[in-house]
């Protein structure tokens, strides 16, 4: 990688990825062994398509689209959960993604077992997690249910206990979906408050929301999807006026 | 509170293990916290199997030579590393549809969702070997003492290869019956079939041809031979070792080929 002045810690090159537009299709042998061409199926979509930007650490990017525009598919992108079919995904630094944050809890299990769990999942060792423990559970505010077992949680608890342990990984890089619409008025102002602390701290944000209030809360550039495909990369403000042009209701 | 921001650094081997070992416990912490019975159920399983092969070959049929007394010895031998490679290869059947959604949120090497099920079986397989001193040393008062031999120094070998030949099915098995879900029934049959197929209730020794020549040729055949050997070292046949290594290497392979191919296609599936 060639260094400049800042390296990017995002590149995406000519991304794109295609989905089956009916799941339940079934897939021949020579399909899985076809290779990954540019290769046209009748029953399949391209989510995203020559997608192209960098991000430079430090950025706070909010992305902006309709429903099923390929947001979420782009963070997912993003967190190498997914890989691209067609040009690359390039992310350089550890990755901290609230998505699906509740998804690595078990339900069996107890907090205090699923806190260490998790963390561990995403890289943290034993001794780091004791460290941040009490600031973990202090900030869920659960601290009554520490040997409960998750599934006895409400549901404000369970997306609560999950906030507090992914924003507390010391990655440089916080990947949010629209996880926060879960919870209290509270706990959300709560939780937008420790984003800006880590965006103060010089995190990298990727955000998807619906809400233009807190996109311009956030961020500073914003991506504009439409039609599986990036339309606009510009500053926030821009991106907002341009979307709600184009779809928004007239005020 | 710490600001710094810096990426930990961890060697790719040290966070693979770390990870694998997480997933590991919380299977058997899991399995051992929901249920009453806890430890016991890894052994209950094989130990009623074990119990109603033994009334039905001894007891009913009257089998029995001298070579495999104790039989309940023979049996426990080949039919404990049975059940962790049959629990290994059907859980297999399972590694991406039940954990969709963790598999979804973090990226951690895939290989672990399959590799964590051989090992949590192993675990469970080795804390279940205290079953075979148990009724070994109940022989001891029996006319037909169980004997333990050399070859007992060679379990560790079976153990490797059989924790590969059933890492290698699983790598094929997984990313498959995601996208053809009849496979999880066919597979659950092909294992009941290799169940007979596989000299669990019978010894290789005791086969005449052609039936030794195509038992031998399953990959099972030579590691069970090698776990037998502990007790019956007649049972121990370089050659069907010999099969069994090439077999699993190859089914090694194929399993990384098949997991790298069908990767990136199951995680936009699950």
């Amino acid at each position: 990688m060639a260094e400049t002045l800042v390296a990017p810690v995002i590149q995406v090159k000519d991304a794109g990825i295609r989905f089956k537009r009916n799941r339940r299709s079934r897939r021949s042998f020579k399909d899985l062994f076809a290779g990954r061409g540019r290769r046209a199926r009748p029953d399949e979509f391209w989510a995203l398509r020559d997608v192209s930007f960098d991000v430079q650490p430090g950025e706070a990017i909010g992305v902006v689209g309709r429903n099923g525009q390929g947001k979420s598919t782009l963070l997912k992108l993003v967190a190498e959960v997914v890989y691209p079919d067609e040009g690359s995904v390039g992310v350089h630094e550890g990755v901290a993604p609230l998505i699906e944050i509740t998804g690595g809890f078990v339900d069996d299990l107890t907090v205090r077992d699923n806190v260490y769990l998790t963390a561990g999942l995403h890289g943290m060792k034993k001794a780091e997690i004791d460290a941040r423990f009490d600031e973990i559970i202090e900030f869920s505010e659960i601290g009554d249910f520490l040997d409960t077992p998750y599934k006895h949680l409400s549901s404000g608890m369970k997306v609560r206990i999950a906030f507090a342990v992914i924003s507390r990984l010391e990655e440089p890089i916080i990947l949010v979906d629209e996880v926060l619409a879960v919870g209290d008025k509270a706990f959300r102002e709560k939780c937008y408050r420790r984003i800006e602390e880590l965006l103060a701290g010089g995190r990298t944000l990727f955000f998807v929301s619906h809400s233009e209030k807190d996109l311009r809360r956030f961020c500073t550039r914003g991506l504009y999807l439409d039609k599986g495909a990036l339309v606009m990369d510009a500053p926030i403000a821009e991106v907002l006026d341009r979307y709600n042009a184009e779809y928004g209701v007239k005020k | 509170m710490s600001a710094s921001v810096q990426s930990r650094a961890q060697s790719p081997a040290s966070s693979y293990r770390h990870s694998l070992w997480l997933l590991t416990t919380r299977d058997l912490k899991v399995r051992y916290t929901t249920s009453f019975l806890g430890y016991f159920w890894s052994i209950l399983d094989p130990l009623v199997m074990a119990a109603i092969y033994w009334i039905v070959f001894t007891q009913i049929f009257n089998r029995g030579t001298a070579v495999e007394q104790p039989y309940i010895i023979f049996l426990l031998t080949a039919l404990l590393p049975w059940t962790w490679f049959n629990g290994a290869v059907s859980d297999a059947t399972r590694a991406f549809t039940k954990e969709a959604k963790l598999i979804r949120s973090t990226k951690i090497p895939r290989t672990i969702w399959v590799a964590r099920l051989v090992l949590s079986k192993g675990i469970e397989f080795l804390i279940s070997i205290p079953v075979i001193i148990f009724f070994a040393l109940i022989s001891l008062g029996t006319n037909d003492p169980a004997q333990l031999h050399w070859q007992v120094a060679l379990v560790p070998l079976a153990i490797v290869m059989q924790a590969a030949l059933a890492f290698g099915v699983g790598l094929i098995v997984a990313p498959l019956v995601v996208f053809f879900r009849d496979l999880e029934r066919a597979i659950k049959l092909g294992l009941r079939f290799l169940f007979y197929a596989s000299p669990i209730v019978y010894g290789l020794e005791g086969l005449h041809s052609p039936l030794r020549e195509l038992v031998a040729l399953n990959p099972l055949s030579g590691i069970f031979s090698i776990y037998r050997s502990a007790f019956f070292p007649a049972e121990l046949n370089w050659f069907d070792v010999a099969v069994s290594a090439v077999f699993t290497v190859v089914i090694l392979a194929v399993g990384f080929i098949v997991f790298r191919r069908t990767v990136p296609t199951v995680l936009k599936e699950i």
